[in-house]
C-alpha cells in the first residue's frame, strides 16, 4: 500500500512539474479560476439582497459554501483529475495502458492527469474559508470543525466523482452522459443552501449527495451541529465504499483494443 | 448560395447524428434538470416565503425568464471558442484554412448544428412542462411576444457566436484561452440573468445588463417582462449595434490571426 501511495505522489509531482512548464498558461489558469469562482459569490449575495435571509443563511454562509466547494473540487481535481478523463480514455482505447500497469488501477488512473485551474480553486477555497472565519469570528472549535469537514467534503466529492465517471463503461457517448451526471451533482451544490427545504433537501443529501459538499459543512460549522457531522461522516464512508466497488465492477465491461478493429 | 448549401449540409448532418445517438440529449436533459429545474424549485420556495412578489415581479415571470436563459444555453454556442482553440493547438486550423470555405462560418454553422437538436427538444418539452405547471405570464400572450422573441433569439445566437469567436481567436496569441473564456462566460452568466433573474438586479447591474454585449447576448430573458413591450426596439437596436461592432472586431482579429499561422510541415 505504501508503495502505491508513493507512486501516486510521484505521479502527482510529475504532473505538477509538467503543468508548471507552461508558466504563463499555468498562472493564467490559477488566477482565471479564482476570478471565475467570485461570480457565484456575487450572484448569491445579490440573491440574498433581493429575497432577504432564507433558512438563516447570510452572505457569510454563501462565502463559506463557495469556499468548501472550491476546496473540495480543487483538491480532487489537482490530485486526481484522471478520474474525469475516464470517458476519453475509454472512448479512445487509452484505458489499456492503465489495465496493463502493475499499480493499483484506480490510483493509477486518478493520478494520470493534473488540472492547473484546480490550483485556483484551492487558493480561492482557502481564501473564502479564512474570510468566513473572520466574518463569524470563529471559535477554536469552529476552526477545527472547518478543517474536519473540509476533509470529509473532499472525500465525498472524490467518491461521487469516481461513481459518476465509472459509468463511462456503460455508455456509447460516455463523455456527454457522465458530464451530464456530474452537472446534476455539482450544480445544486452551488446554489444557496438555505433554500433547500423538505423534499429537495432529502433528495440532494441522500440520493444525490450535492449538499454534502457545501451546504451541510456550512451548517455544521455555523450551528456546531454534531448530528449533521455524524451524518456527513457516515455518508462519506458509504459513498467511498460504493464508488470503489462500482469502479472495479464497471471496469469489467471495458473492451480492450477499441481501435484495433479486431473481429471486424 | 454556396455558403447556404454548406450551412445546410453541416447543420443537417449534425442534427441527424444527434438523432441517432441520443446520449447527448440525455446529457442536456440532465444538465437542464440540474440547473434550471432545481433552481426553479428553489425560486418557487423563496417567492412563497416572500408573499409571491419580489421587486414587482412574480414567480411565473421569473421562472420563464430563467428558463429562456437555460434553454438558450443548450445550443452550446459558447463552445465555439474551445473548438477554435482546439483547432489552433492541434494544427488542424491550417488544413481548414486551405479549404475553399470560410473557416469562421464553418465553425459557426458546426456549432449551431451541434446544439440545435437538443435545443429544440429541451425547449419544446420545457415550454410544455412550464405551461402546464405554472402557466404563462400575460406578457407572453401578446402578439408582440413571439416575433420579437424569435428576432432576439437569432440576434442572441449571432452575438454569442461572435463574442465567443473572438475569445477563440485569441488562441492565436495566447497558449490557453480558457481563463479568458471563464471571465467572458461568467459575465454572460451574471448579466444574462441565469441564477438571478434580470428583474431582481440592483440598478447598476441592470444598466450593465442592458448596455453591455454580455447582457445583450441573452436579451431573450427580457422578453417576458412587461418592460419589453415599451423598450423592445431599443434593446434590439443595442443587440444589432453589438453584432456589427464586435463582428468588425472579430473580422480584423481573424485577418491578423491568419497572418500568424505558421505551417509546421511534415
Amino acid at each position: 500500500m505504501s508503495n502505491e501511495i508513493r507512486f501516486a505522489l510521484y505521479s502527482v509531482k510529475k504532473n505538477i512539474q509538467s503543468s508548471a512548464e507552461l508558466r504563463t498558461s499555468f498562472l493564467m489558469n490559477v488566477v482565471g479560476m479564482a476570478i471565475n469562482n467570485t461570480a457565484f459569490i456575487l450572484l448569491w449575495i445579490y440573491f440574498i439582497k433581493s429575497f432577504g435571509i432564507i433558512g438563516g443563511w447570510t452572505s457569510a454562509e454563501v462565502v463559506a459554501l463557495q469556499g468548501f466547494l472550491a476546496l473540495a473540487y480543487g483538491v480532487v481535481f489537482c490530485l486526481a483529475q484522471g478520474i474525469r478523463k475516464i470517458p476519453d480514455y475509454v472512448a479512445s482505447g487509452a484505458f489499456d495502458r492503465f489495465m496493463l500497469s502493475p499499480k493499483n488501477l484506480l490510483l493509477r488512473v486518478a493520478t494520470s492527469s493534473f488540472g492547473a485551474s484546480a490550483v485556483g480553486d484551492v487558493v480561492f477555497g482557502v481564501a473564502c474559508l479564512i474570510i468566513y472565519g473572520f466574518l463569524i469570528q470563529a471559535s477554536l472549535m469552529q476552526i477545527l470543525l472547518i478543517v474536519l469537514v473540509v476533509i470529509l467534503a473532499t472525500l465525498i466529492f472524490l467518491a461521487t466523482v469516481i461513481a459518476i465517471f465509472s459509468t463511462s463503461f456503460l455508455w456509447v457517448d460516455s463523455n456527454a452522459v457522465t458530464n451530464g451526471f456530474f452537472e446534476l451533482f455539482l450544480t445544486p451544490a452551488l446554489f444557496h443552501g438555505g433554500a433547500f427545504q423538505g423534499l429537495t433537501r432529502f433528495i440532494f443529501i441522500f440520493i444525490i449527495p450535492s449538499l454534502l459538499i457545501g451546504t451541510i459543512p456550512v451548517e455544521i460549522v455555523r450551528y456546531l451541529s454534531f448530528d449533521k457531522l455524524a451524518l456527513l461522516a457516515g455518508l462519506t464512508i458509504f459513498w467511498l465504499l460504493v464508488s470503489v466497488k462500482l469502479f472495479f465492477k464497471a471496469v469489467r465491461r471495458y473492451e480492450s483494443s477499441n481501435f484495433m478493429t479486431f473481429g471486424n | 448560395m454556396k455558403e447556404i448549401r454548406l450551412a445546410n449540409k453541416i447543420i443537417t448532418k449534425l442534427v441527424k447524428d444527434h438523432v441517432h445517438y441520443p446520449d447527448r440529449l440525455i446529457a442536456d436533459t440532465f444538465s437542464m434538470l440540474a440547473r434550471c429545474g432545481v433552481l426553479l424549485v428553489l425560486y418557487w420556495y423563496v417567492f412563497r416565503l416572500n408573499g409571491g412578489v419580489v421587486n414587482g415581479v412574480t414567480f411565473v415571470v421569473t421562472a420563464w425568464s430563467i428558463f429562456f436563459y437555460f434553454s438558450f444555453s443548450t445550443l452550446r454556442l459558447r463552445d465555439v471558442s474551445r473548438s477554435i482553440m482546439h483547432d489552433v493547438q492541434t494544427g488542424s486550423v491550417e488544413v481548414l484554412f486551405n479549404k475553399p470555405i470560410s473557416y469562421l462560418l464553418y465553425r459557426f454553422w458546426w456549432q449551431i448544428g451541434f446544439g440545435l437538436y437538443s435545443f429544440l427538444v429541451v425547449t419544446i418539452f420545457g415550454v410544455l412542462i412550464l405551461y402546464f405547471l405554472i402557466g404563462v405570464p400575460e406578457s407572453m400572450t401578446l402578439t408582440l411576444f413571439l416575433p420579437t422573441y424569435l428576432v432576439t433569439l437569432i440576434g442572441a445566437s449571432f452575438l454569442s457566436l461572435i463574442l465567443y469567436g473572438i475569445v477563440g481567436l485569441l488562441a492565436f496569441w495566447i497558449e490557453d484561452v480558457n481563463p479568458v473564456f471563464w471571465m467572458v462566460d461568467k459575465a454572460v452568466m451574471i448579466l444574462g440573468g441565469s441564477y438571478l433573474a434580470v428583474a431582481l438586479f440592483p440598478k447598476f447591474l441592470y444598466q450593465a445588463a442592458l448596455y453591455s454585449p454580455f447582457g445583450a447576448s441573452l436579451f431573450v430573458t427580457h422578453t417576458v417582462y412587461d418592460s419589453w413591450q415599451s423598450n423592445w426596439y431599443i434593446l434590439l437596436a443595442w443587440q444589432f449595434f453589438w453584432i456589427v461592432f464586435l463582428g468588425t472586431v472579430m473580422h480584423f482579429l481573424f485577418v491578423r490571426a491568419q497572418k500568424k499561422v505558421s505551417i509546421n510541415g511534415g
